[in-house]
C-alpha cells in the first residue's frame, strides 16, 4: 500500500483529504504543523507529500526546500496546498521543488487524480 | 542758526560782515588760514561761505579749487574790490558782492541766497524722503511677491521677519508663532546676543502681551515659561543686549485672520519708529495672514488625502487578508460536500443530493466573490502581477468557449463563433484575458433565455474606425493605431443606454433583482476593465434593450507584431 504524509495545520482539510485518498486505496499519515511533518517525513519517506503553505513553525515552503535538497528524500513528491494563487507564490513553489501547485478552494476530485498521476490508481 | 563763514584777511571787510551779521543773528565766523579753513569747513556745514577775492595771503583761486568738495553744499559767494574776478572762479560761484554794495543790498544778497538754499535742502529732503518711501514700496512689493511664492507657514513668517528687517531696521523682534505643530515657539531675530536672564525676561513680556490679547475670552493655547520652545536668531553675537532694551522704542501687533490666531510679534528699535514704521508694520503682518490661512488650509488638504491614502490602503489589505481567511474554512466546507455527493459515506437520496447541490452551488459562488474580490483589492492596490506575453487572441477564445460549452449546452444555448483569421498578436497576459472573456461569456450564458444564440468575435481594426456610444468617448479617446477587437454577443435581456457606463461601477449591477437571480457579485466587468486598462486597452457596450447586448473589448497589437503563425511554428 502507497503511503501518503498529509501536512496541513487545518485539521478539516486534513480530514477530508484522507477520507478520500483512503477511499482510494492509499494509506495516510497526518500531521498538524511543519516540525511534526517534517519528523515524520524522514521517519516514515512517504511515497508522497500533500504540504499546506501557511503553517505554525516551518511553513510548507521551507519543508519542501529541506527535503527536496537532501539526496535521502528528494524523490518524494510534494503537493502544495495554500490560499494564495499569486503568480509569484507559484514561482516560489517551483523553486522549492514542490511538484504540483493547488490552490484553496480545491476540488477533492482534481486532488486524487493528481496523486494518481504520481503513484497511479490503486485497488 | 544760519551759519556764515568769511574767508577774508582785510580787515575792513571782516569787521563789515561781522558787524552786519551780529546784527542780523547770523552765526559769524572767519578765517584766511588754510588750516583753519579747512577744520572748520569740515567739522560743519556752512550755509554760506563768503570768498574775499582781495585776499592777500594766499592765492584764491587755488584755494577755492581745493575746498570746492567742502563747499558743495554751501552757497558761495565771491566778494570783489577792484580786481575783476577769474573766469574760472566765476564758475564755481553762486554770487557776487562787490565792495561798494550797501549793507542792505548786501544783506538783501546774503538772505535771497539763504532763502535759495533752505528751500534746495527742503528739496533734497523731500527727494530723500521720496527715496525712502520708494525704497519701502519696493521692499513691500518684494514680500508681497514672496508670500505669494510658498504654502509653508514657517517659511511665511520667516518672509514676515526678513520683510519687517528690511523696513524698519529693528534691533530685535519676538515673534510668537503658533504655525509649526501643535506647541507655540517663540522666534528671536536679533542685531546682538541675548543673554539667558534677558531671554526669560523677554518670555515671560511675550507670554503677557499674548495673554493680554486674550483678556476677554480664553485663551487658545495656555503657554507655560518654562517650556517655551526658543529659536534665536543672532546677526552680530559678538555684542550683548542689555535689560536697556526694554526702554527702546517698540511696537505690537497680533498675526490674526478673523477669528484664526497665528501668533503675534513685537519689534524694538534703539531709535524711535516714525509714523511711517508703524503704518509699514501693520501692513506687513496684515499681509502675511491671508497667506497663512491659505497655507493652513492647504496643510489640511494634505493631511486629508494622506488619511485617505492611508485608509484606501488599509482597505485594501483589509480585503486581502479576509479572503484568505475566507477560503480556508471554505475548502473544508465544499470538500465535505464533495464526499458526501461523490457518495462515498453511502447512498444520496434525491432530496439530499438537491440540497447538497444547492450547497455546494452557492459555495461556488461564494468562492467567486472572495476571488473577485481579492482581484480588485490587489489591482486597486497595484499588487496585481501580469505575465505579458505575445498571445493570439483566438487561442484565448477557443479555449474559454470550450471551458464554458458545458454551461452554454446545459441552458441550449447556440455559441456561434466569428473569428478573423491571421490576426496580429497582441501583447497580453493570457491568464487575465482568459479570465476577462469567461467573465462575458458566462454574463452572456445567464442572461441569455434558452435556446437563443450567443455569438464570439474577434477582428482586427484601426482605433478610428471603432464605434462606440458617445458616452465611452471620454474612456476610449486615447486609443490609438491598430487594435485587436473581441466581442461577446447576447439576446439577453440588454441594457439601457444610460446604464452602459453603470455597468463597468463596482458593486454596480443593473438590476439588481435580477443580477441576484443571476448570480454574481457585479465585480465582473469593473475587473475586466481595470485588467484591460492594465493592457492598454478598454472595454465597452451596446445594447437594444429585450433583444441583447453586446459587449466589445480591445486590446493594442503587439508592437513587434508576431503573426499567430509565426509562434505556432
Amino acid at each position: 500500500m502507497k503511503n501518503i504524509l498529509i501536512v496541513d495545520d487545518e485539521q478539516d482539510i486534513v480530514e477530508s483529504l484522507k477520507f478520500v485518498l483512503e477511499t482510494a486505496g492509499f494509506n495516510c499519515y497526518t500531521a498538524f504543523d511543519g516540525e511534526e511533518g517534517l519528523r515524520l517525513a524522514k521517519e516514515i519517506i512517504p511515497d508522497l507529500m500533500i504540504l499546506d503553505v501557511m503553517m505554525p513553525k516551518i511553513n510548507g515552503y521551507k519543508i519542501s526546500r529541506l527535503l527536496k535538497y537532501d539526496s535521502k528524500y528528494k524523490e518524494i513528491p510534494i503537493l502544495m496546498i495554500t490560499a494564495r494563487s499569486q503568480e509569484e507564490d507559484k514561482l516560489i513553489g517551483e523553486e522549492t521543488g514542490a511538484n504540483e501547485y493547488i490552490t484553496k478552494p480545491f476540488d477533492l476530485d482534481d486532488v486524487l487524480k493528481q496523486v494518481e498521476k504520481y503513484l497511479g490508481k490503486q485497488n | 542758526m544760519t551759519r556764515i563763514f568769511l574767508i577774508s584777511d582785510r580787515i575792513n571787510v571782516i569787521e563789515k560782515y561781522d558787524k552786519l551779521c551780529r546784527e542780523n543773528s547770523y552765526d559769524f565766523k572767519n578765517s584766511a588760514d588754510l588750516k583753519i579753513i579747512d577744520d572748520i569747513l569740515s567739522a560743519e556745514a556752512q550755509d554760506i561761505v563768503l570768498f574775499d577775492n582781495e585776499t592777500s595771503s594766499f592765492n584764491v583761486k587755488e584755494v577755492l579749487k581745493n575746498i570746492r568738495s567742502l563747499v558743495e553744499n554751501s552757497i558761495v559767494i565771491l566778494i570783489t574790490g577792484n580786481k575783476n574776478p577769474d573766469k574760472d572762479i566765476s564758475k564755481s560761484i553762486n554770487a557776487i558782492i562787490s565792495d561798494d554794495f550797501s549793507d542792505s543790498m548786501i544783506l538783501a544778497a546774503l538772505s535771497i541766497n539763504i532763502r535759495a538754499q533752505s528751500s534746495l535742502k527742503k528739496l533734497a529732503d523731500t527727494n530723500k524722503d521720496l527715496a525712502a518711501s520708494l525704497y519701502r514700496q519696493n521692499t513691500l512689493y518684494g514680500i508681497s511677491s514672496q508670500f505669494a511664492s510658498t504654502l509653508n507657514s514657517e517659511k511665511l513668517l520667516e518672509f514676515m521677519i526678513e520683510g519687517l528687517d528690511k523696513t524698519l531696521s529693528f534691533s530685535l523682534a519676538c515673534t510668537l508663532s503658533f504655525c509649526s505643530g501643535e506647541e507655540p515657539v517663540l522666534i528671536l531675530n536679533s542685531l546682538y546676543e541675548i543673554s539667558d536672564e534677558l531671554l526669560n525676561a523677554i518670555k515671560v513680556r511675550t507670554i503677557y502681551n499674548y495673554n493680554s490679547l486674550f483678556e476677554n475670552g480664553d485663551i487658545p493655547f495656555k503657554i507655560d515659561e518654562n517650556k517655551l520652545k526658543v529659536l534665536k536668531y543672532i546677526k552680530f553675537p559678538a555684542n550683548r543686549f542689555n535689560f536697556t532694551l526694554f526702554r527702546f522704542d517698540n511696537m505690537f501687533a497680533r498675526i490674526a485672520l478673523g477669528d484664526t490666531f497665528y501668533g503675534c510679534v513685537e519689534v524694538f528699535k534703539e531709535n524711535h519708529f516714525s509714523p511711517e514704521d508703524s503704518k509699514c508694520f501693520q501692513t506687513i503682518v496684515q499681509q502675511v495672514t491671508l497667506p497663512l490661512k491659505n497655507a493652513s488650509l492647504y496643510q489640511e488638504i494634505i493631511e486629508t488625502n494622506q488619511k485617505l491614502e492611508r485608509l484606501e490602503k488599509l482597505k485594501s489589505e483589509f480585503i486581502s487578508i479576509v479572503s484568505h481567511e475566507l477560503r480556508t474554512p471554505l475548502t473544508s466546507i465544499k470538500n465535505s460536500l464533495d464526499i458526501l455527493l461523490s457518495g462515498r459515506c453511502g447512498e444520496v437520496t434525491e432530496n439530499s443530493e438537491k440540497f447538497l447541490s444547492m450547497a455546494k452551488r452557492n459555495v461556488t459562488r461564494l468562492s467567486g466573490i472572495i476571488n473577485d474580490l481579492l482581484d480588485l483589492s490587489k489591482i486597486e492596490a497595484g499588487k496585481m502581477d501580469f505575465q505579458f506575453k505575445p498571445v493570439s487572441i483566438n487561442t484565448v477564445m477557443d479555449y474559454v468557449k470550450s471551458a464554458l460549452s458545458g454551461l452554454a449546452k446545459e441552458k441550449s444555448l447556440n455559441l456561434i463563433i466569428k473569428t478573423e483569421e491571421n490576426l496580429p498578436n497582441i501583447m497580453g497576459d493570457s491568464q487575465r484575458l482568459e479570465q476577462v472573456l469567461t467573465n462575458l461569456l458566462s454574463n452572456a450564458i445567464k442572461f441569455t433565455p434558452e435556446g437563443k444564440n450567443i455569438t464570439l468575435k474577434s477582428e482586427l481594426k484601426n482605433a478610428d474606425d471603432i464605434e462606440y456610444h458617445p458616452c465611452f468617448a471620454e474612456y476610449m479617446k486615447n486609443l490609438k493605431g491598430d487594435y485587436v477587437i473581441v466581442s461577446v454577443e447576447d439576446e439577453g435581456i440588454g441594457i439601457a443606454e444610460n446604464e452602459y457606463l453603470h455597468a463597468f461601477d463596482k458593486f454596480a449591477q443593473i438590476e439588481n433583482s435580477l443580477s441576484r437571480k443571476a448570480g454574481g457579485t457585479g465585480l465582473g466587468l469593473p475587473i475586466a476593465r481595470q485588467l484591460l486598462e492594465a493592457h492598454n486597452g478598454a472595454i465597452w457596450c451596446d445594447s437594444v434593450l429585450n433583444k441583447g447586448s453586446n459587449f466589445h473589448f480591445a486590446i493594442p497589437v503587439d508592437s513587434a507584431n508576431i503573426k499567430s503563425e509565426e509562434i505556432l511554428v
